[in-house]
């Protein structure tokens, strides 16, 4: 699972840490840290629960996981609909 | 009280007679429910023009859907928060800051004192605001068996961890309820009064830290740079007096109308005594359902709204009571459900302005419910009392007596 973190709308509120601290990762002021979010096995529930908790609406659930993680060789596009 | 005429560009249509300083329910009410009260415009639309809708009689749009709220309070170029309410109340013209500067300025400033009221911050802070809690409690359990709670523990609990904040000493305290009172409850004489003796405090206090730097807030501040330069005298006032006004009621309005709902229902008092761990989340609800702070900004173009023709210089409403309240945020928005998940509700604000001390005050609030709950048995609402609410820019609980006999 992956998350995608719109930095330029984090606010600080640091409910995401709050929910899932070793995932959420904020800096000294207390903002999320840039870039978007791998989360390992075993975290999924707490990170999802973490993302649904920010205010500003800055943490999005990846929609799409597989098809970033499985590359395009072993998952042809004329499979997709 | 002004009467203000619906300007010109608003259509009569959108026009409502409902105001959170005037509708039934927000003048000092015994035993009111302002919140319940403010929720009803969830029947109505997105957005009207309320005309009497600030202390000083002003009229404003309100905006009621949170998602709408969202919008406003991001978009900080077209809505400004640049006000000067406190200083204008003395015929002057300096900001609060960061509250009534816009972005870039804002950023510059919030960037500064992020650092000083961090989560990482405010662990280090929490086992001082833990020993003035208890200090206070126990107090109030060894002379008695009930006690005026906004004047014996959520005020004076406030008023002192902005004295920690600021590296003062306690002895000092009574002196600082006396002046936050005036200041935030006191009449026209009173108010005005207490605003300068609060401005020359922070001033002095300044000066002196100029002179002789000590470890805390003040020094941090007047040694601070921004933009490579020192900040102004009027910068480092416009600072401590918000971080003054911007902590004692609100946290002490969390507590009590946070304590008064307990004091009510029985059942989830026991629970939180029993189980403490759920407090944490419980304080999200209280602070979801009784939130205190009404925010308000000037257009600063013209832009139709959800339908609304707002013109430059209006002032919209965003309340926290009325997002907190929104239906299509919250599933049953009015039932207190102290396990609420995913509760994103607006009491700390939405955007940039974001409140600052938000980290600090979510702990003072469950420092404050869990050492109450530890140290004080079954409490009810006394008998032939009632509390008081009021709602305004700030809604409020008084006179809440409770009692453990
Ligand atoms: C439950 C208690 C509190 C509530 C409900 C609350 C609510 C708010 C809200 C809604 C705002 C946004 C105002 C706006 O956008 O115009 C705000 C801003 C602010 N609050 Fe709080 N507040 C609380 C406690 C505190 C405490 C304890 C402090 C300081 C120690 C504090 C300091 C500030 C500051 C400095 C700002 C301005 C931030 C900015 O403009 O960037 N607040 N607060
Ligand atoms: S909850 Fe949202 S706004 Fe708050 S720190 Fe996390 S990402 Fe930023």
């Amino acid at each position: 699972m992956r998350i995608i973190v719109h930095k330029t709308k984090c606010q600080g509120h640091a409910r995401c840490s709050a929910q899932a601290p070793d995932v959420f990762k904020l800096d000294d002021e207390g903002y999320i840290l840039p870039g978007d979010i791998e989360v390992a096995e075993g975290q999924q529930l707490l990170a999802s629960r973490g993302a649904r908790s920010c205010p500003e609406r800055a943490l999005e659930l990846d929609p799409t996981p597989a098809a970033r993680v499985v590359p395009d060789a072993i998952e042809p596009r004329v499979w997709r609909a | 009280m002004t009467i203000n005429a619906v300007p010109d560009h608003v259509p009569p249509e959108m026009v409502r007679d409902f105001s959170l300083f005037t509708s039934p329910g927000m003048a000092s009410t015994p035993n009111g429910d302002p919140h319940a009260a403010v929720a009803c415009v969830h029947a109505g639309p997105p957005i009207f023009y309320s005309p009497y809708n600030t202390r000083d009689g002003r009229g404003t749009w309100v905006i009621t859907r949170a998602a709408d709220q969202r919008r406003v309070l991001q978009d900080a170029e077209t809505f400004s928060s640049h006000r000067s309410i406190f200083s204008s109340a003395l015929g002057e013209n300096w900001p609060m800051i960061p509250l009534e500067l816009d972005p870039p300025a804002h950023g510059v400033f919030r960037s500064l004192l992020n650092p000083l009221l961090s989560p990482k911050r405010v662990v280090v802070l929490e086992p001082k605001v833990r020993e003035r809690a208890i200090t206070l409690i126990l107090r109030i359990a060894a002379s008695g068996t009930s006690c005026d709670v906004m004047k014996d523990f959520a005020f004076p609990f406030t008023v002192s961890i902005f004295l920690r904040l600021l590296g003062l000493p306690d002895h000092r305290l009574d002196t600082f309820v006396g002046w936050a009172k005036d200041l935030l409850h006191g009449d026209d004489v009173k108010r005005p009064a207490a605003a300068r003796t609060i401005v020359a405090f922070i001033d002095e206090l300044a000066t002196k830290r100029r002179k002789e730097p000590v470890d805390d807030f003040m020094t941090f501040i007047i040694q601070a740079q921004v933009e490579g330069r020192r900040l102004t005298e009027e910068e480092v006032r416009g600072i401590g007096v918000l971080v003054f006004i911007a902590g004692l009621d609100t946290v002490a309005a969390a507590i009590g109308f946070g304590l008064a709902y307990l004091a009510r229902n029985i059942k989830d008092q026991d629970l939180l005594r029993r189980e403490p761990d759920r407090i944490v989340l419980a304080a999200e609800e209280l602070l979801r359902a009784y939130p205190s702070v009404q925010i308000i900004r000037v257009a600063t173009k013209d832009i139709d709204f959800e339908g609304a023709p707002i013109r430059k210089g209006d002032y919209v409403s965003c309340a926290a009571m009325i997002a907190n309240r929104d239906p299509a945020e919250f599933e049953c928005p009015n039932t207190v459900d102290l396990a609420r998940e995913d509760n994103r509700h607006a009491a700390f604000g939405y955007g940039p302005h974001r409140c600052l001390g938000s980290h600090l005050a979510r702990r003072e609030i469950v420092i404050g419910l869990e050492e109450w709950l530890a140290r004080i048995p079954a409490f009810r609402i006394q008998n032939a009392t009632a509390p008081i609410t009021s709602g305004g820019h700030l809604f409020g609980i008084e006179n809440l007596i409770l009692d453990w006999s």
